[in-house]
């Protein structure tokens, strides 16, 4: 993964202006000593430092470590597959989606990792069953005929079929892990695109 | 030490509970207003991000909110967390109960629409013989209506249908785009009229209690806000039968409390004001306490289509663009229908529908998504659900909160007559688009769960009969004259529009009449 650097205001708008607050003297009489430094030798105004900070997935590779080694090879080739590099802009592989997708299904209910598993061993096992080698091979007719299930019309109610259930729910979560990515944004930020659905008003957790 | 005892004990912050501080204070009335919830700083508490600082990308902690369809990374501490206010159901019938704890409650969040209920509503009975009527009817309550949508700044257009009473708008001139009105002409002969959507402006920013009513209410000096209070029950004076005040914890130290006031408004929301009552014990002698639980059966994306000719960039304002609204239109003379009541639609033009609608992926969908940019046409069809005795809430003996309270247990399924409204809906408006032209990519008819509307009505019913209501007709309690209930628990129908606006009518009604038997001297 590229790396990069970027700043972070850490101490910035929310935090600093508490800190700041809870630092600030108390008047004993209005106008008294409302200008009292909040520390011995520092004035009222002074500013606090924002410190230059990174994010550990710039700073280092992600271990994928839920899925198996041909589960891993065939999510990042169905990744591919769903979502490419496209009018240069990154695709699934470049925005680091199958790694990260490892992290979420890892991190979540039982039925969705079932879900996801049993999805990929059946993509691969079908792949060999077709064409004689692994979905992580196969080229992108092969892929297309494979991917069948994703033509039918979407309807409310997953599909039964548990290959179809989880295509599905890949392309949806492929998309969304590659759309939502820094390297999306970068990229897209970079070529005069924007995503609207890029920045949100975000809640801290409450106290 | 010897506390202080207020007039009217208020519990909630929210639209019901902020309207009932904004009119009571206003008249002199001193209030305590107990808050389950923090405070919150809203220049602090929120801020602006990028989707790709959050940890898990937009799709946040994975089962953290099982049952908040709503909640996303962004949101998700907004939320009231089931860890702590856990409830429970049968597996089979799934209750999706979405909640707030902070100053302000979920007005801080709703979606604004400001509808008024009608004669259609209020005396529904007369209508179709189902169920009870409203001890009152649109004409009660109407001055009250004029009141909160100034206070709100409710835009719209009149449009003269008894369906929907006109209000005090900041009138919405806005031309309507060319498919708003293809969609109005082609609704034409289903009898589907299409008006403005009508919103709280509020100060543009912000339409809620926090804002609009309990700043003022501050201001009189009249009024305490108390935060993190978590009410365990409402207090009774054994000698007069009265309520007298309520206890609560504190939210973060469970330090126990016991507030005094000769008054008590509940304003806690629907569902939270019913279980206090229960954990309390008190205002049942109908038996009805906690039943005739409903809502508005929602399906959002129920018709999304595509107007041709704003494919590929062809759109602009003049064509497509703005969300419109089309109100019930089922019924109104009669049993039209393999079911009772109606439904609407709020709709929106100019979007791009959702890539999982397009049967396909990689380059293909990027075309495909490319070619429908801002082409696109949504609507959620917001059903009548019938309020049923067999819909109900009670307490879980077996289950407490965070603060060792009981929790409630949901009973509550949708019937044949929503089933069979909502197939109407979805096949009507999907004929209505093709007849506009639109090209009908998905459909259907499929509901969340109950409570996905966050518009959960009744279980706490007003009405003139004691036996089959909790209130009479002032949001009081038959059973105890100084106990009011100003939320939706109080309804007795919901209709299908957004209950809010209703909410703020009736408990500024409510409150106007407590405050005068305080004047009195009632209790």
């Amino acid at each position: 993964m590229r790396r990069r650097r970027f700043f972070k205001a850490i101490a910035a708008a929310p935090a600093a202006t508490a800190l700041a607050a809870q630092q600030a003297p108390r008047a004993a009489s209005p106008g008294a000593a409302s200008q009292a430094p909040a520390f011995p030798g520092m004035g009222a105004s002074a500013q606090l430092p924002k410190l230059e900070i990174s994010v550990a997935d710039d700073a280092a590779q992600p271990l994928p470590r839920f899925f198996n080694a041909a589960q891993f090879s065939t999510l990042r080739r169905l990744s591919e597959i769903l979502m490419p590099a496209m009018d240069g802009l990154p695709g699934a592989i470049e925005a680091g989606a199958p790694e990260f997708l490892d992290f979420l299904i890892g991190a979540s209910p039982a039925d969705r990792q079932e879900l996801y598993k049993k999805g990929l061993d059946l993509l691969n096992a079908q792949a060999k069953k077709q064409f004689g080698k692994a979905f992580s091979e196969v080229d992108g007719t092969q892929a297309a005929a494979l991917l069948a299930p994703l033509r039918e019309p979407w309807t409310p109610d997953p599909p039964a079929d548990p290959l179809a259930r989880f295509l599905r729910a890949a392309k949806q979560d492929v998309r969304t892990a590659t759309l939502n990515s820094r390297e999306y944004a970068t990229a897209s930020a970079a070529s005069g695109g924007r995503r609207a659905s890029a920045v949100g008003l975000y809640w801290y957790p409450l106290d | 030490m010897s506390p202080q005892v207020y007039d009217v004990l208020i519990i909630g912050s929210g639209a019901s509970g902020g309207m009932a501080a904004y009119t009571l204070t206003k008249k002199g009335v001193k209030c305590l207003m107990l808050e389950a919830g923090p405070a919150v700083d809203l220049q602090r508490n929120r801020g602006l991000k990028p989707v790709y600082e959050l940890p898990y990308r937009g799709f946040g902690k994975p089962g953290r909110h099982p049952h908040i369809v709503q909640a996303n990374e962004f949101n998700a501490n907004q939320w009231a967390d089931e860890a702590e206010h856990p409830y429970t159901h049968d597996p089979d019938e799934p209750y999706n109960w979405v909640r707030v704890r902070m100053v302000g409650g979920k007005s801080l969040f709703w979606a604004r629409m400001s509808f008024r209920l009608s004669d259609y509503e209020f005396k529904a009975k007369d209508h179709d013989g189902f169920g009870e009527n409203w001890p009152i009817s649109h004409a009660d309550l109407a001055p009250y209506y004029d009141r909160a949508e100034t206070i709100f700044r409710v835009s719209g257009r009149k449009e003269g249908l008894p369906q929907l009473p006109d209000g005090v708008f900041v009138e919405d001139n806005s031309p309507d785009s060319e498919a708003t009105l293809r969609i109005a002409r082609a609704g034409k002969p289903h009898g589907i009229t299409v008006t403005k959507i009508r919103r709280a402006l509020g100060n543009g920013q912000l339409a809620s209690s926090f804002n609009l009513l309990l700043p003022e209410a501050l201001e009189t000096g009249n009024l305490t806000i108390v935060p993190n209070a978590v009410v365990r029950e409402i207090t009774v004076d054994r000698n007069t039968g009265l309520v007298n005040g309520a206890h609560f914890v504190d939210r973060k130290t469970r330090r126990e409390f016991h507030a005094k006031a000769r008054a008590v408004v509940l304003g806690a929301s629907c569902l939270e004001s019913t279980r206090i009552l229960l954990n309390s014990k008190i205002a049942n002698s109908s038996g009805v306490l906690g039943h005739y639980l409903h809502d508005q059966f929602y399906i959002p994306n129920s018709v999304v289509a595509i107007v041709p000719e704003a494919r590929n960039g062809k759109g602009g304002r003049r064509l497509v663009g703005g969300a419109g609204y089309i109100p019930r239109f089922r019924n109104l003379n009669g049993k039209e229908k393999n079911f009772i009541r109606g439904y609407a639609f709020d709709f929106h033009t100019g979007s791009t529908p959702d890539a999982k609608f397009f049967p396909c992926w990689g380059e293909e969908l990027q075309k495909e998504l490319r070619s429908a940019s801002g082409a696109g046409f949504s609507a959620t069809a917001m059903g009548e659900v019938l309020p049923r005795y067999e819909n109900y809430v009670t307490i879980d003996k077996t289950k407490v909160d965070a603060w060792g309270i009981p929790v409630l247990k949901f009973k509550c399924r949708y019937t044949d007559n929503e089933f069979n409204m909502a197939k109407d809906a979805v096949e009507t408006l999907a004929e209505v688009c093709k007849s506009a032209g639109f090209e009908v990519i998905s459909r259907t008819e499929k509901m969340l769960p109950p409570g996905y509307s966050i518009h959960e009505l009744g279980t706490c019913r007003m009405g003139d009969n004691p036996k089959t209501s909790v209130l009479n007709k002032w949001n009081q309690s038959h059973d105890i004259k100084n106990l009011f209930v100003v939320d939706g628990s109080s309804f007795v129908t919901g209709g299908s529009q957004n209950p809010t606006l209703t909410i703020l009518a009736l408990s500024m009604r409510a409150s106007e009449y407590l405050a005068e038997q305080l004047r009195k001297r009632e209790f």
